[in-house]
This record gives structure tokens, sequence and C-alpha cells, in this order.
């Protein structure tokens, strides 16, 4: 059973999606929902079960449940977690029941609606503990056609170019990645059965020659980058974004993005270590650029969807760098930053999407003056502004602190350049903030009603999230340590990952300077 | 004084079979005073599972490998492909029963009969091991598709017909020129010999002119090339799949491709197995062409049918990828992709069927505007195929996919592969226009639509076909497995 | 002696916390109650603080240290950041402000804030303020100090822009955050800095250390970095500005943060700091520049305000610029006792402008008032008392405060110090004497004036018990070694000794200084034999760069402000919609472009098709023939 929980989680929105497909004709829009926020919650119980059932500590993956799916073709269906994936399972069991119940005013075609969401959690569960690389692709792949549904068929406006944008933009860059898999699959070959298997094509990879390691690097690299977005191949997010439902940007923001920044930490950090070294300073340069290039893109932006988008570029930003940095407080960063940014992000789109919801506009010019209308409503996005913002005690300042250290003690330059974002995001928040909030208010928005009760349900779990995580990173942190502590030590082979970096090893010799 | 042959005829017996229900059905044709589309169907049907049941008893074949003079190759592998034609005819019946249906008047009884041949021809050339009898099924099945496409008699058909038969008979004197070459290379036409040395013991021992060999590849290659529709030999495709009437089209474009392709699998993987490196070149070349050319040309269509022409001349494309790898991998990976392709053709017509009402008309994109909203169960059909066409998991078409660009890979052509996978992103972008129209755009009016169940039933088992094999690949692996080596 | 005394530390923070979220969920219900129990939480905190505080002093000089480690906040390999508390002296001293003006401020609200609509909010950001300002100056470690360096920001932004429906105040609020922000995101750079030499925020390790660890330049690079957090927060030149607008906020926020407490934050940090400083030289040098041109400058600026806050606001950036002064002197008991001083005066001073702008029923400027000591009699002696304070009259606080600083700046040789600060402290004796005579003496020059009335006694009475304190504390530091200082020598270290002029004549000096200072106002505003308008016509256009900040603000907008905007525009709508996403359409432009083409070779005609049969087949011919 303990070893199954991990293909429960994968498989119990699948289930759901079939039943509501099955029953769709007779089902009532409202069942269709309630049926969807049941199963996602029945999802996010059992990966709390993983949690329980996960040994803290503990560096390997867990819970590794394996069966063969095409034995000829040395295709399984493997997977696992270790701290890392773990906290991105639950960001994601956790997002998806939230998302559901923010999309409870969606109207038309609530099952299909339902059914998409569904085979989504599905799809970015099963990147996040897939360790079959094939696997991997399946469902890397498959996370595309529900979410260009959700974009194209539920969005706003100028859905369609968006919807398309982001297929295709995703699929470009993963078409180098399949490649690259079948490249390693092919070499995995001789000697020995073929495999897909992360753990054995680590091997294989290591044996590559220089060169070849760092152009797969590369077509891997590319898959991951235009994911996470990082600069320049972003642009196809701030369209998906604005454009996006509600619930579609919150997980577009919460999770998918996510899958970019795990793929980079997972795949190209462990399969070629070396060619991550060699690429280490251009990313970390590309990283820098998106962190201040988001940040300042997002300062002049009229429409608060576009606004936030921008900001994930941001964000996303610091997880790359930390990445790339290679020390232990850098990486931990990153993989904090990406459970902050996801909570944090989400309950933006959320807080963006009620007032939408309101006022119907998503221009900052035709907003004001709501906060006296909506106290409560605009408490909490004040809150979640100074979330995103950084503020300490509030969980995004823990990754974006521990990132900047981090990769301090590995290259002023890139270090320093980071930490702007810190007054540059504050800027850009608090800018849209005061034009949403403050100032006189419109005459038709006098009247708006303030959170229900059902928003309330929506915001406080992960309004809470954002505090605990903030006060008590430990929480993470111990999990996610030995696990990042040994992708370090895939790379930096020379040391134990304790030791990389500035300051535990008082000799400067580790700085890069680009 | 020439040794007759021992006659077993057990291995043809599904031809057999065939040509006698054909020839039922022509009489029934010529004797009944109205005939019916009902009769027809019967004797199709029956005679097709006739066959499909003579051909599996073949699975487990126990006799010599090669019978009737070493004319006809008895090998697991040209069961699967019956099995695949046969399915395709069936299905092809259902349709044009149904299509004629829509507007009796234009019912031709002649459709079943000349299936049936067509279908004959198409199986023989699979297990086919005299080029001269591949030429003779090639005609066999070519003449009866010439004939089936201008079958309505409307203007188009018959314009797509004549384009057809002309260009046909064209390849068809390369082909044959072709034979000739071989058989002066090699004073033999069997690909593998039994009694005296075949083309390929001539070419593994040297025996014979090397120049005349490769001039009789290339000439093959040539003939095969059209009837593949691989670029530059596409050109007919085009206008014959927007011609034709569609469930010609289903069953042609499916089971052309797939009889075509076995056949040249056992012409150049065994007879001319000692010139890989010679004509493995030529098909990579032919795979990037035919991948560029379709995906490329295919975002200028916006009728349906002439857009999935053009992206079977991209699959073409793809199952060459496969091929460039001359072993049983890529045997393997071009019989699965060609069984997902088969599949998914039959499927994706069907549903271009139904869509176009009546006669050929609605069959341009805005026929597809809110299709999701007439009938939602037809739009998630066609997605499912069009995610297949476009190899997007978890659907045939991704495994198919796989499998060829690994084959290519581990044959050391990533290049090729890498050509493949851009190309299919450009690819997505017309089978996903497709898709917009059905969800995300309003009804158009005046748009006729066909709720006719047995195609409906057809497409519906399709596609679960589709999803079933891109969950579960395993099951159709296994069979091909053993299928795949081609023995010589 | 109690056991475990320490174990009672996080209280001091934890009761204001508490009362804090009570008030922000249930305020509304609570409705009048919220201000008394904001306050009661904030006095009881005081308490407890007099409670550890004397049992520290209890303790012998050379270990009065409290530490009390809560959990670990962040724990990522080795590197360990504690949510940890520390209490010595000069801790000690803070929190005591902190709590003890604090509750007095809170009281003051009570009555400040009664009716507004918001009134529970109101404390319930106040408390966490006391929270946030608590954390700061207990905090063990670089990082909880910075939690709370930064949660202090977010109240200010919050109590600021508190009337946030007048656009103005939101503009303000945002512009001290991020003002502030500036400087912090240094900061935060010189904290990683740290860490990079360090391995650990931990300010016994650190200071510990830092002899062995640091080089100079190292050293210079670290506290220059952390000052320039402490320019933000005590807005010294150049970041100043947001300080004058940021009195946009309720006058008892203005007090609390913006005089008494958060503004004090900069200070506390270089203090708690010093080691660093000295181990560099250089960034302590800095520290006395910018405080003397901070102090010189404000003060020109205070003179010519016609806002009786903006008086207080830029008379206060010039009293941190003292302090700064004395850091940059390493005289830092000094500048802890100037802190403390200034504290409590210019809480006075705020508390009594709220009186009379509350008497003159939201009345700002001083030219409407004038002859306010008649009815509001209260307000008046103890705003007098306040103003002489500050201007430096003996026995007053003040004066102890700013001669002590003088007489560090002459004793150490520093010769130009000295006279800029003699200027600084004539100019402020001035500008208070205007103050004071413009809006007490004289005839009242508006119907609101002659209409003012006394505040209500929760007004007055904190009034009263500060201007006592005011009046009292001198003392504490009068003995040669001096009380306060010498309490904090423990972590400052002593006060460098030299040897210049006698400390009475300097002494009487500064008095004298102040003294004409304050009678020059007197002939001026108060006589009534100088038509001081006129007068203040004639000086066009000195005095009204003066009142505009000699116009910074301007020249911050002409030279980063517009071309940022311009800059981050040209981004956002050329670079990335034109040339980067253009690219992308670009290439699927491009892709279609080909497609038309290739539907022209489609001609349909057999001739056309056989052609291409053709060709293909001479290109696999020739193929083979170069092949054979």
């Amino acid at each position: 059973m303990r070893q199954h929980l991990l293909t429960l989680t994968i498989l119990f929105p699948l289930v759901g999606a079939a039943v509501l497909a099955a029953t769709g004709r007779i089902l009532s829009d409202r069942d269709a929902r309630i049926l969807a926020l049941i199963t996602t919650l029945a999802t996010f119980a059992v990966s709390l079960l993983v949690l329980r059932a996960f040994d803290t500590g503990a560096a390997g993956y867990q819970q590794v449940d394996s069966v063969w799916w095409v034995r000829s073709f040395g295709l399984q269906y493997l997977v696992g977690v270790d701290g890392i994936s773990l906290w991105l399972v639950l960001l994601t069991t956790f997002l998806f029941p939230v998302s559901i119940l923010a999309s409870w005013k969606v109207e038309s075609n609530v099952v299909r609606y339902m059914i998409a969401m569904l085979v989504l959690e599905t799809a970015v569960v099963g990147s996040f503990v897939a360790l079959d690389l094939l696997l991997f692709f399946v469902f890397f792949e498959a996370i595309l056609v529900p979410m260009y549904l959700i974009i194209g068929g539920w969005g706003s406006a100028n859905r369609v170019y968006a919807a398309i944008k982001f297929f295709l933009f995703t699929m470009a860059g993963s078409a180098f990645l399949l490649v690259g898999i079948l490249f390693l699959y092919a070499r995995s070959g001789q000697p020995g059965p073929p495999s897909f298997d992360i753990r054995q094509l680590t091997q294989v990879a290591a044996a590559l020659p220089v060169q070849t390691a760092r152009w797969l690097f590369l077509a891997f690299f590319v898959a991951f980058a235009v994911k996470v977005p990082l600069f320049p191949l972003h642009t196809w997010l701030p369209d998906a974004h604005t454009e996006a439902p509600t619930a579609g940007s919150v997980l577009l923001a919460g999770v998918l993005l996510k899958v970019g920044t795990y793929g980079l930490l997972r795949f190209n950090l462990s399969l070629f270590p070396q060619a991550s070294i060699h690429f280490a300073t251009f990313v970390s340069i590309l990283a820098v650029i998106g962190i201040i290039y988001g940040a300042v893109c997002a300062l002049i932006q009229t429409d608060v969807k576009r606004l936030v988008a921008y900001s994930s570029v941001s964000h996303l930003g610091f997880v790359v760098l930390g990445i790339f940095a290679f020390t232990q407080q850098a990486v931990t960063g990153g993989v904090l930053q990406m459970v902050n940014h996801g909570l944090a992000t989400g309950a933006l789109f959320l807080l963006v999407g009620m007032v939408y919801e309101r006022t119907h506009t998503r221009e900052l010019a035709e907003m004001g003056g709501l906060a006296g209308v909506m106290p409560w409503l605009l408490g909490a996005f004040l809150f979640v502004v100074f979330a995103s913002a950084g503020l300490p005690g509030l969980s995004s300042f823990i990754g974006e602190f521990l990132v900047i250290v981090g990769t301090f003690a590995v290259s002023h330059v890139f270090g320093s350049l980071s930490a702007t974002a810190v007054v540059l995001s504050a800027i850009y928040l608090l800018w849209s903030y005061q034009r949403v909030a403050y100032g006189p208010v419109r005459e038709e928005h006098r009247h708006l009603p303030d959170l229900s009760g059902r928003e309330v349900a929506v915001l406080a779990p992960v309004l809470a999230l954002l505090l605990v995580f903030g006060v008590y990173p430990k929480l993470l942190t111990r999990s996610i340590d030995p696990a990042t502590c040994a992708a370090i030590e895939q790379v930096r082979t020379s040391q134990p990952c304790a030791d990389v970096g500035g300051p535990l090893v008082p000799a400067a010799a580790e700085v890069r300077q680009p | 004084m020439i040794p007759t042959p021992v006659l077993e005829f057990r291995p043809i017996l599904p031809e057999i079979l065939l040509c006698a229900f054909a020839i039922v059905g022509m009489l029934y044709e010529a004797f009944a005073r109205r005939p019916d589309p009902a009769p027809h169907l019967a004797i199709a049907t029956v005679g097709i599972v006739a066959a499909a049941v003579t051909a599996y008893s073949l699975w487990d074949w126990s006799g010599s490998p090669y019978v009737l003079g070493d004319t006809v190759a008895v090998d697991r592998f040209s069961v699967v492909a019956r099995f695949l034609l046969l399915g395709a005819a069936l299905v092809g019946c259902l349709y044009y029963t149904h299509y004629a249906s829509r507007d009796p008047a234009s019912f031709r009884g002649e459709f079943y009969p000349l299936t049936l041949f067509a279908t004959a021809g198409m199986t023989l050339i699979t297990a086919a091991n005299d080029l001269v009898v591949i030429f003779l099924a090639l005609e066999l099945l070519s003449l009866s598709l010439y004939v089936l496409t201008g079958i309505t008699g409307q203007r188009r058909a018959s314009e797509a017909a004549m384009k057809y038969f002309l260009l046909g008979a064209f390849s068809s004197a390369f082909f044959l020129y072709g034979i000739a070459m071989a058989y002066g290379a090699t004073t033999s036409t069997k690909i593998v010999g039994v009694a005296g040395p075949g083309i390929v013991q001539a070419l593994a021992g040297q025996t014979g002119s090397q120049a005349l060999a490769l001039l009789a590849m290339a000439l093959l290659i040539v003939g095969f090339a059209f009837k593949v529709s691989a670029a530059p030999f596409h050109m007919w495709t085009p206008d014959v799949y927007q011609g034709a009437p569609t469930p010609v089209v289903a069953f042609m474009g499916a089971a052309t491709k797939v009889a075509a392709f076995f056949a040249l699998i056992r012409v150049f993987d065994v007879g001319l197995q000692p010139l890989t490196w010679d004509w493995t070149p030529v098909i990579y070349a032919l795979a990037v062409v035919s991948i560029v050319v379709g995906s490329v040309l295919a975002i200028a269509q916006r009728d349906v049918k002439r857009m999935l022409a053009y992206s079977s001349i991209a699959h073409a494309g793809f199952i060459l990828t496969g091929l460039t790898a001359a072993n049983s991998t890529g045997i393997r990976a071009a019989m699965f992709y060609l069984v997902a392709y088969a599949i998914v053709t039959l499927g994706a017509f069907g549903v271009v069927m139904l869509v176009s009402a009546r006669g050929e008309e609605q069959t341009s994109l805005d026929a597809y505007a809110g299709l999701a909203r007439r009938s939602p169960g037809l739009a998630a059909l066609m997605t499912v195929f069009l995610l297949s066409l476009a190899g997007i998991p978890p659907t045939a078409g991704f495994i198919a996919k796989v499998t060829v660009f690994s084959a290519a890979i581990g044959a050391g052509n990533w290049p090729l592969a890498v050509v493949g996978v851009v190309a299919s992103v450009v690819a997505a972008y017309f089978y996903l226009r497709v898709i917009v129209y059905m969800y995300m755009r309003e009804p158009a009016e005046g748009i006729e639509s066909d709720d006719g169940v047995m195609p409906r039933v057809a497409a519906g088992v399709l596609a679960a076909g589709i999803v079933v094999l891109g969950v579960f690949p395993g099951i159709l692996t296994g069979i091909l497995e053993p299928a795949s080596i081609v023995r010589w | 002696m109690v056991s475990q005394p320490d174990g009672a530390l996080w209280l001091i923070p934890a009761l204001p916390l508490a009362t804090a979220v009570v008030n922000l969920f249930w305020g509304r219900r609570l409705g009048r109650w919220a201000g008394w129990l904001a306050s009661a939480s904030v006095a009881l905190s005081f308490v407890v603080s007099l409670a550890l505080v004397s049992q520290l002093v209890a303790k012998p000089a050379d270990d009065r240290l409290f530490l009390q480690h809560l959990f670990d906040w962040i724990s990522v390999g080795r590197f360990v950041v504690g949510m940890d508390l520390r209490l010595d002296s000069v801790s000690a001293t803070m929190i005591l402000v902190i709590t003890g003006i604090g509750a007095l401020i809170h009281v003051y609200a009570i009555g400040y804030m009664a009716g507004d609509p918001r009134y529970g909010r109101f404390f319930s950001y106040m408390n966490l303020f006391v929270f946030f300002m608590l954390m700061l100056v207990l905090g063990a470690n670089y990082l909880v100090l910075y939690l709370g360096w930064e949660g202090v920001g977010l109240c200010s932004y919050l109590l600021i822009g508190f009337w946030s429906d007048v656009p103005a105040n939101a503009e303000a609020a945002k512009k001290a955050f991020i003002t502030t922000r500036i400087g912090d995101t240094l900061m935060l750079v010189g904290l990683a800095l740290i860490v990079f030499r360090f391995g650990t925020l931990d300010f016994e390790a650190v200071f510990g250390t830092a002899g062995s660890v640091l080089t100079k330049d190292a050293a210079t690079a670290i506290a220059l970095l952390l000052f320039a957090g402490a320019i933000g927060k005590s807005a010294q030149v150049p970041l100043h500005v947001w300080l004058p607008d940021a009195m946009a906020g309720p006058t008892p926020v203005s007090a609390l943060i913006h005089a008494a407490t958060m503004v004090t934050a900069g200070v506390y940090l270089v203090v708690r700091s010093h080691v660093l400083f000295e181990l560099s030289g250089l960034a302590l040098t800095v520290v006395l520049v910018v405080g003397v041109v901070t102090a010189v400058f404000a003060a020109t600026c205070a003179v010519a305000q016609q806002d009786i806050k903006r008086v207080l606001a830029y008379s206060t950036i010039s009293q941190l610029g003292f302090m700064f002064m004395a850091a940059g002197m390493r005289a830092y008991g000094v500048a802890m006792f100037f802190l403390v001083a200034h504290a409590f005066y210019k809480a006075l001073l705020f508390l009594g402008a709220g009186s009379v702008i509350h008497g003159m029923h939201d009345e700002q400027d001083l030219r409407q008032m004038g002859g306010l000591r008649r009815l509001m009699p209260i307000t008046f002696a103890t705003f007098l008392i306040g103003a002489l304070a500050q201007a430096g009259i003996p026995p007053l606080v003040g004066f102890f405060a700013k001669d002590a600083v003088l007489e560090v700046a002459q004793h150490t040789g520093r010769e130009v110090t000295y006279v800029l600060g003699s200027i600084a402290a004539f100019l402020s004796a001035f500008y208070l004497g205007r103050m004071l005579f413009l809006t007490f003496f004289g005839e009242g020059r508006s119907d609101r004036a002659r209409q003012a009335h006394e505040s209500p006694p929760v007004l007055w009475v904190p009034l009263a018990i500060l201007a006592f304190g005011v009046a009292t504390a001198g003392w504490l530091n009068l003995t040669p070694e001096g009380r306060v200082t010498g309490f904090l020598e423990q972590v400052t270290g002593a006060a460098p000794v030299g040897n210049g002029l006698e400390a009475a004549a300097l002494a009487a000096t500064a008095t004298v200084i102040s003294i004409v200072a304050l009678a020059l106002t007197w002939w001026i505003y108060g006589s009534g034999r100088v038509d001081w308008i006129g007068f203040r016509e004639r000086l066009e256009p000195l005095p009204r760069a003066a009142l505009n900040g000699w116009y910074v603000d301007r020249a911050y907008d002409i030279a980063v402000i517009q071309p940022a905007k311009t800059g981050a525009w040209i981004t956002a709508y050329v670079i990335d919609d034109r040339i980067i996403d253009g690219a992308v359409n670009a290439v699927g432009g491009g892709l279609k472009l080909l497609a038309e083409g290739g539907r022209r070779v489609q001609t349909g005609f057999v001739r056309s098709y056989a052609l291409a049969v053709f060709l293909g087949a001479v290109a696999i011919l020739v193929y083979v023939g170069v092949r054979s």
C-alpha cells in the first residue's frame, strides 16, 4: 500500500475525470463542481499520506513504485519522490482544490472544464514524480492539452492566440528534450537492456564525451527554459496569464512553471553535471537578466495580470539563479522559492480574479479606492503583495534571501544584481496595489461586496501557509536539504555540499566572476 | 523441361477469397433488378471476414516459407499487413454504405467489388516475394483505386481519378524499369530465392553488375515513393484526397500506405539488404523532404481533406525516418507507425465524412466551427485523432513517433530526428487549428449535421484503439515483435 | 533571584503582537476598548521590560546579557539563523524607550483617533509596529534585526497611508516604503557579505571574530552597506526625502514612528555594529560626514516650513544627524543618550503639535495660528518645555545631549564638526523659537486660532508625563562619567576622551548660542516690531527653496524617476513586445509565407506533377551515378 501512495495520487484525479466524462450528461453543473472538488481534496489527502510516509532526512528517492510499461522497449512506469519533488507534489495537490473552488463561477461547459482540470492535475503530479525519463516526457507533454483547452476555452478576449502560443512554445522546447531523451536511451542499450530509468541513464550520461553531454544539456535546457520561463523565451507567459481564466493563471504560475525549474534541477544537474558547471555562468546571466528584466517590464504594465506575469519571470529567475549556484543555501533557497512563489503568486492571481469578477476590468487605471469598499479583500491583497515583495516573516523572503546569500558565495556580482529585485518588486507591487486600493473610488464600484464565505475558504489556507512557511521554513528545509545536498554533490563531486560556497570555506577561491 | 512447382495455394487463400467475393458482388450488381447497398455490404463483409480467418490460419505456418515457386512469402509480417488492410477495407465499406445512403442516387454498387479487388492487390503485395508479382499486385490495386476515386462521377472526382491514373501509370513505368534492371543485375526477380539464387543472394554474392543493381534500387524507390506519397513524388496526393469521395480516401489513405510500405520494407530491407549503405541515404533524403514539405504546406490549407493529405505526406516522411534504421528495430517502428496511422486516418476521414454532411461540400475548416457545441461526441473523436496525428500522449501517435525517432537515433541519424520533432511542432499548429475551430468558435450558420450511427460507432472504436495503443503499446509491440523479423 | 529571568524575554514583543492580532480581526467589535487594550499591552510589556532590565542591571557589569533562543528560523546546511533575542545594555535602553514612550503615545492616540471609522485597525497597526520595533532591537542576529527592520517599514507604510482615501497620503506611504527599501536592499547585500565572510549572522560570533576575519576593505564594504540601510531608515541625506511627506500620517504615528523610535533604528544599527565600523575607520568618517551634512541641511529646511508638523519632521532629520555625528566620532554612548533624550522631547513636541492641531480642528499651518497660549495653557506649557529642551536650554535633557556631542567634537579636535554642529544647534533653536512664537504668542491669525480649545485629559496627561521626563531625564547623565553612557559602555565601549576647552566653557557657549537664537526669534516673530511676512518676502526665493527642501525631490524626479519610467516603457513595449515577441511571431509569419509559396507550386496541372516526379527521379539517379 505504502509504495502505491504516489500512484494513487496520480490516479485519483484521472478517475474523477473519467467519472465526470461518463456521467457528464446527467450531472448538473453544481454536481460537477462538487465532484471535482471532492476528487481534488481526496487527492490532497493521499498526498498528505505521502508526506507522512516520507522519511525526512533521507536523500534518495522514496516510495518508489514501478511496473513494466513496455518491456520490449525498456519503458517503465517508475515513480518516486525525494525532498524536492515531495513539496512540489504537495503544492500541486494543495493548489488544485483551491483552484477548483476558485472556479465556482465558471458557468459554461462546467463538466468539460472540470475534466480538463483533473486531467491537468494528473499530468502535473505525474511529471513531478516520474523517474523514468520517457514517462516524465509523457506527463510533461500531457500537461499541454488540458491547459491549452482551459486557456483557449474559458479564457478572455484574445484567448486563442494565447493558447496556441502557449502550446507551440512549450512543444517547441520539448521537441529537443525528446531527441535528447531518445539519444540517451539509444546509448543506454550497450551493454545491457536499454532503459529510460533516470538512475541508469545517469550512469550512461556520465560516460558521454564532453561535447555530446553539452549538446544534450542544451537540448534539455531549452525545454525547461521555455517552461520556467527564462529570458528570452518568456514571451508566451504574459499572454497566457492575461488570457487564462483565474484558475488557469493560478495553476500556470503556481505549478506549471515549476515543472521547468524542477526539470532543470532534477534532469540537467543530475544527468549532465559537468555541462551544468560549464554553462552555469551563461545560465546565471540569463537568470539575472530575467530577474531584472521581468521586474522592469512589470513596473510599467497597466494590466494587472500582465504585471503579475512579468513578476513571475522575475521571481523564477531567482529559482534558476539559485539552482545554478550549486551552493546548498542557493539551491535549497531555489526550491523554497518554487513553493513560495507558487503560493504567493497563486494567491495574487486568486485575488486579481476576485477583483475582476466584481469590477470586470483588469486595467489598473479603471480601479482605485477599493480598499474602502472591500477592506477584507484588499487587506488579503496587501498581505499577499508584501508576501511576494519578500517581506521577512512571510515565505518568499526566505527563498530569496537564501538564493542571494548562496549565490553571493560564488559570485558577488550575480548576488548583488539579483538583490535589486527586492527594490523593484516593492515598487511595482506597491504601485499597482495603490492604484487598486487607494485614492477615490469609482461610482460603479461603490457597492461591491466584500469576500464571500467561499472566497475566504479559498484564500485562508494559502495565506496561512505564506505566514507559516515564512516563520518556520524548517518544515520544508528539513526534508529539502538532503535532496539538494545530493543534487549538489552530483555536480561538485570534489567536496561535500556543505563546503560548497563562501561562508563555510573562508577562502573565497570559489568566487566565480563573469 | 521446367520443373513444375508444388502448388500450395493456402498462403494466397485470402486473396483468392477476396477476388471470389468481388466477382460475386459484380454478379449481384449485374443481375439484381435494383441493386441495394445491404447485400453488397453483406457480401463484402463475408469476403473480408473469410479472408481474415484464412489469413489468421497462416500465423503459425509451419510449411515452407516461400511457396508457389518462391513467388509468395508466408510469414507473420504479411499476416499483420493483411489484418490491417482487411480492417481498412471493412471500415471503408461501412463508410461508403452510409455515404451512399445520404443520397441514394449517387450509389454505385461497383464500390464493393472494386474495394475487394484493391484489397486483394494490397494484401498480395505485402506477401509477394517476386518483383513481378509485386508489380501485378500493384497494378491490381492501382487500377481499382483509380476507378474508386472517380466512382461518384462528379467533376472533381473524375478529374482526380484522371490525374491519379496518369501519374500512377507514369510511376509504374519507373517501377517496371526497376524490375528489369534488377533482373539484369541479378538474373532473378525473386527477392529471396530458394530454388535458385534470388536478388538478395545474388547481391550478397557480388555476382552481377553493381551499377545495374543501384539503378534498379533507384527506380524501385521512385515507384514506391509515389505510392506512399513521399515528396517530391507526392503531388497527386492533395488533389486526389480532396477530389475522391471521403470513404474512398479513408480506405485508400490508410491501406495504400500500409501495403506500399510493407512491400517497400520487404524489397529493401530483405531484397536490397546488401545495398543498405546505398539506399538508406536516399530514404533519409526522402524522409527530410517529405516531412518538411508535408508539414509546412499543410499550414496554408483551409480544406480539411487537403490538410490531411499534406499531413499524410509528412507521415510518410516519419515512417521513412524509422526505415533509415535498416534493422528489425526500424521495421518494427515503421510497422507500429503504420498501424497507428492507418487507424487514425480511417477515423479522421470518418469524422470528415460525417461533418461534410452531404456530398463533399462541407470539408472546409469553417464547417468545423463550434462542432463541439453541435455534436460534442464527434468533436471529441476528432480531437483524439488530431492529437494522435500530432503525436501528443497518451495516443498511439505519440508512441509511434517515439519508436521511429528512437530507431533513427539508434542508427545514428539524430539530425533527421531533430528535423522530425521540429516539423511536428509546425504540424501541431494546423492540427490545433482544427481543435480551435471545434471548441473555441461559434457554430457557423446553415451547417447541416449528419448523425449516422454506424460510422460514429466505427470511429469510436478506432479512437478507443488509438488511446488503448497509446497507453498500452505493449499489446501491439508484443505482436509486432515476431512479425518484424523478415526471414531470408 | 528569579529563575531563568531571560525566559520572559519573548513576552516583551509577544504582548503587542497578540493585541495586534486581536484588534485586526475583532477591533470593530471591541469599539472604544480596542485603544485601551492596545495601550495596556504596550504598558504591560513596558513593565516586563523594566523588570528584566532591573535584573540586568543587578548583574555584574561584565555579564549583563540575557539571551533567548526561541527556535531555528532558517537552517540550511551549516548556515543556521535562530529566532534569538538578546538583551544587553543597548537593547535594554531601546526597549524601555519603545515600550515606555510607546505606551504614552498609545494612550494619547485613544483620544486623538476617537471616532475614526477604522479605530481598531489603527491600534492593530500601532501594536504591530511596536512588536516589529522590539524585534528589531532585541534580535540577537542581523536577520532578526532585518525582520524587525522591514516590519517597521511595513507598519510605517500602513500608518502613513492610514487615511488612504486621500491620494497624497497613499503616495507618501509608498514613497516612504520604497525610499527606505533602497537602503534596505544595500543592507541586505551587506548581510550577504557578512554571511559570505563569517558564515553566520549572529552578533556574538560576528563581532567576536571580526578582527581576525575581516580585512580593512571588507569591513568598510560591510559597514557602508549596513550604513546605507541606516541612511534610509533614519532619513539621512540623500535618502531623507520621505520623512517630511510621512507627516501625512496621523500625529501619534509621527510621534511614535517618525520621531521617537523607527527613525532612530539607523543609529541603533550603527551603534550595534560599531565593531565593524571601527575596523573600517573610513566608514566612521562617512557616518560623521553624513551626520553633519544632514544636521545642517535639514535645519535650514526646518527654518522655512509653514506646516507645524513639517517643521518637526525636518528638525527630526537634523537631530538624527546629531546622533550620527556622535556615532561617527566613536561616541556611541553619547549617540544612544541623544537618542533617548530626543525620543522624549520630540515625542513631546509631536504630541503637543497634535494637541494644537486637534484644538484647531486639523489646522496645521503656522500662519493660521497664534495666541494659543491662553486657550491651550497645558499644551503650551508642555510644548514650551519640549521646545526649550531641544533648543538646548539647561537643565533640560536636550541640553546635555547636544552638549555632549559638541564636547566630543571639540575634544577630539574636530573643529569643523564642532562649528557646523553649533550652527545646526543655533538653527534648531531658531526654528523652534519661530514655531513657538508663531503658534502660541501674539494674536490668533485665524478664526480657528481664536476658537481653539484645550484638549481633553487623555491627550494632555501623556504630554504632562513626557514633559516631566524631559525636565528631569537630564540628571540621568549628569555625573561626569555619565550614568546612561556608563551603563552603555558594556557594549559601546568608553567614549573617546581628548583634551580641549573646559567642558563648562563649551556648555556655556552652547547655551549662549541657543539663547541668542531664541531672542532673535522673539524679536522677529514675538515682539511684533518686525513684519516677519514682509521680511520673508524680501528674502525670496531663499525661503521658497528652503520650504521645498532645496528642491531635492524635484531633482530626483528629473534625474531618476522620469528616466527610469521611460526606460521601463521602452523595455516593456519596444524590446519585449516588438523585438523579442516580434521575432517569435516573425517565425510563424515566415512559415505561413513559405506555405503560401508552396501552394503556388501545387498548380493542379498533371504535367507539372509529372515534372516533379521526373525531377525527383533524376535527382536519385544522379545520386546513384555519383555513388557507383
